[in-house]
C-alpha cells in the first residue's frame, strides 16, 4: 500500500528554497552559456533512438507508441541532441553550440536534472571546459577538477597487456608490481609541473596523450586541479581528453570529447541535484 | 588527515598494529569507543559488512575489509593493496558423501552471500532457489533447508564437525584496503604514502 506522502524513490521534490536554487543554477548557466554563444535546444522526453546507444538497456523507462513501436523515456541527452542536429536540424541551422537543461529519467524511477552543452564539429575541449568552469566561478563553488584522457589506460592496457579492469578499479598494487618505471611515474603523476618529466620517461605513443592534457591543463583559467592520467572508466561516448568536477563525494560535473559519425565533438553535462545540495548546505 | 574505517576484531587489531609499526606509536581505541583520533588520521570501529560502505559514501577515505565482502557488496571503491591476512576461501560445502551435480533441474543453496553465489551459478547456467541465511549456515543441509551452502572456510573445521565437506571453493579472499574513488584523487598523497608504507609492512611479513 502507497502511503499519501510517498513520492517513487529516485524521484526529485524541490520546494521552496531549494527550487529557488534550482532556478537560480539555471539562470546562471543559461546567462553563462548565451555569453559564450551557445543557443538552447529542448529535446522531447520520448524517444525512439536511445536504446541504439545507451550502454546500459536495463536503465531505460520503456513505453510504446500508437504503432507499438518502441519508445524509451531519455536517459542521455547527449545522444538525443547530437542525433537531432545531425539528422533533423541539419537543413535548418549550422549553429555548432548548443545547450539544454532538462532532466534524465531511468529505471525505475531516478530523476537527475542536468545542465548540458555540446560544441558539435570543436575539437578543443578547452573551449567547452571553460564554460563549465565560468558557471561554477558564477555560482561561486570551487569544485575539484579532474583531468584525464581515456586514451591513456587504453594504450597502457595493449602496450603492456594489461587487463583495462586494473585501472577502472585504481588497483596501484597490481600495476606496481609489474615493475614499470614509467608506469609508477604516470601513477604518481598529479600536478602540471610534474607532466614535463613523466612525458620524457613514458612511450612516444602515451607521450603524445599526456601533451593532450598538459595543454588542456594550460589553455583553462581554473587553479583547483589534478591530472589523473590513468582514470578509467567505460564510457558511453566520451573517448579521450575527459574531466570531472568533484567535491567530497559527489560529482558536480563531467565532459569530454567525442566522435559521432565521423564528426569529433566536446560537451559537457552539469549535475543540478548535487550542486543543489552543496548551495542549500552553504546557505 | 584520513579517516580510516576498520571492522571491529582481529582485522582491526591486526591494521592498528601495522600503524603503531609504521609509525612507533602506539593505536588503541578507549573501551567501547568507535572513534580514535589522532593528529594525522582518524579511525573508525564499524561492522565488517558497513566498511565498504563508509568508503563507498565517503564517511572514510580509507578502510580495511575482505574481498568477500567487497565482491558480495559490489560497491565501486578501489582496492589499493592486498593485505595477504585473513585468508580464506568461499566454497560450496555439501553433506559428507554427495557429490556436486550441476545438472540437476534447480538446486537450493543456504548462504550469507546471495550475490556471489548468483554469480557463481549463473556463470554455469544452472538455475538455483538461493535461500538467504544470517548464520549456522552448516544446519541447511542438514534439515533439508537447502542441498548445499556457500560459506566462507577458513580451517574446514566447522563443515566437519557438521558432517559436511567441501565440494568445490568459489574464490580465495584476503583484506585488502580499500579507498574511495574521490578520497584517492582529492588525497591523492596522502593516500599513496600510506599505501607505500603499509606495503613495505606486508612484503617484510
Amino acid at each position: 500500500m502507497m502511503l499519501e506522502h510517498e513520492i517513487p524513490q529516485g524521484t526529485k521534490l524541490y520546494f521552496g528554497n531549494t527550487a529557488k536554487i534550482k532556478r537560480e543554477i539555471e539562470a546562471v548557466a543559461s546567462d553563462v552559456l548565451y555569453k559564450a554563444d551557445y543557443e538552447e535546444l529542448i529535446t522531447p522526453l520520448f524517444s525512439y533512438h536511445q536504446h541504439l546507444s545507451i550502454a546500459d538497456e536495463k536503465e531505460l523507462i520503456r513505453v510504446n507508441d500508437t504503432q507499438n513501436h518502441q519508445l524509451t523515456l531519455r536517459a542521455d541527452s547527449t545522444i538525443d541532441v547530437v542525433r537531432l542536429l545531425d539528422k533533423r536540424l541539419g537543413r535548418n541551422t549550422s549553429h555548432q553550440k548548443w545547450f539544454y537543461i532538462q532532466p534524465i529519467y531511468m529505471y525505475p524511477s531516478k530523476e537527475l536534472y542536468q545542465i548540458g552543452a555540446e560544441y558539435i564539429g570543436e575539437k578543443d575541449l578547452s573551449k567547452t571546459l571553460q564554460s563549465a568552469i565560468d558557471i561554477v566561478k558564477a555560482l561561486k563553488i570551487k569544485p575539484l577538477l579532474q583531468l584525464s584522457n581515456i586514451r591513456i589506460p587504453e594504450l597502457i592496457s595493449q602496450e603492456l597487456g594489461i587487463d583495462l579492469d586494473l585501472f577502472k578499479h585504481i588497483n596501484i598494487q597490481k600495476l606496481l608490481d609489474r615493475k614499470v618505471d614509467w608506469l609508477k611515474a604516470i601513477i604518481y603523476l598529479e600536478k602540471l609541473e610534474d607532466i614535463d618529466s613523466v612525458i620524457e620517461v613514458v612511450p612516444d605513443i602515451i607521450k603524445l596523450e599526456l601533451e593532450r592534457i598538459k595543454v588542456l591543463a594550460q589553455d583553462i583559467e581554473y587553479d583547483n586541479f589534478v591530472i589523473a592520467p590513468l582514470y578509467y572508466a567505460k564510457m558511453l561516448y566520451y573517448d579521450e581528453l575527459y574531466f570531472r568536477m568533484i567535491e567530497k563525494n559527489d560529482v558536480f560535473a563531467r565532459g569530454g570529447r567525442y566522435v559521432n559519425d565521423e564528426v569529433t565533438s566536446v560537451g559537457f553535462a552539469l549535475y543540478t541535484d548535487k550542486i543543489i545540495e552543496k548551495l542549500e548546505g552553504s546557505k | 588527515m584520513l579517516t580510516v574505517a576498520l571492522p571491529k576484531g582481529r582485522i582491526a587489531e591486526d591494521t592498528l598494529e601495522i600503524f603503531a609499526s609504521i609509525f612507533g606509536e602506539e593505536f588503541k581505541f578507549d573501551d567501547r569507543k568507535l572513534i580514535l583520533e589522532t593528529p594525522n588520521f582518524k579511525f573508525l570501529l564499524v561492522r565488517n559488512q558497513d566498511v565498504a560502505t563508509y568508503v563507498y559514501h565517503q564517511a572514510a577515505d580509507i578502510g580495511v575489509v575482505g574481498l568477500d565482502t567487497l565482491e558480495e557488496q559490489g560497491l565501486d571503491v578501489i582496492r589499493l593493496l592486498d593485505l595477504n591476512k585473513g585468508v580464506c576461501k568461499v566454497s560450496i560445502g555439501m553433506r559428507k558423501g554427495e557429490k556436486l551435480d550441476l545438472n540437476k533441474p534447480e538446486l537450493k543453496v543456504a548462504t550469507k552471500m546471495v550475490n556471489i553465489t548468483k554469480r557463481y551459478f549463473a556463470e554455469r547456467a544452472v538455475a538455483v532457489d538461493i535461500i538467504k541465511l544470517y548464520g549456522s549456515i552448516e544446519l541447511a543441509p542438514l534439515v533439508g533447508l537447502a542441498d548445499m551452502i556457500v560459506d566462507v572456510v577458513e580451517t574446514g573445521a566447522t563443515m566437519k564437525q557438521n558432517g559436511l565437506e567441501v565440494v568445490a571453493d568459489i574464490m580465495t579472499s584476503s583484506t585488502y584496503l580499500i579507498a574511495n574513488k574521490n578520497s584517492y584523487f582529492e588525497k591523492k598523497s596522502e593516500v599513496l604514502d600510506i599505501f607505500e608504507k603499509i606495503s613495505k609492512v606486508v612484503e617484510n611479513d
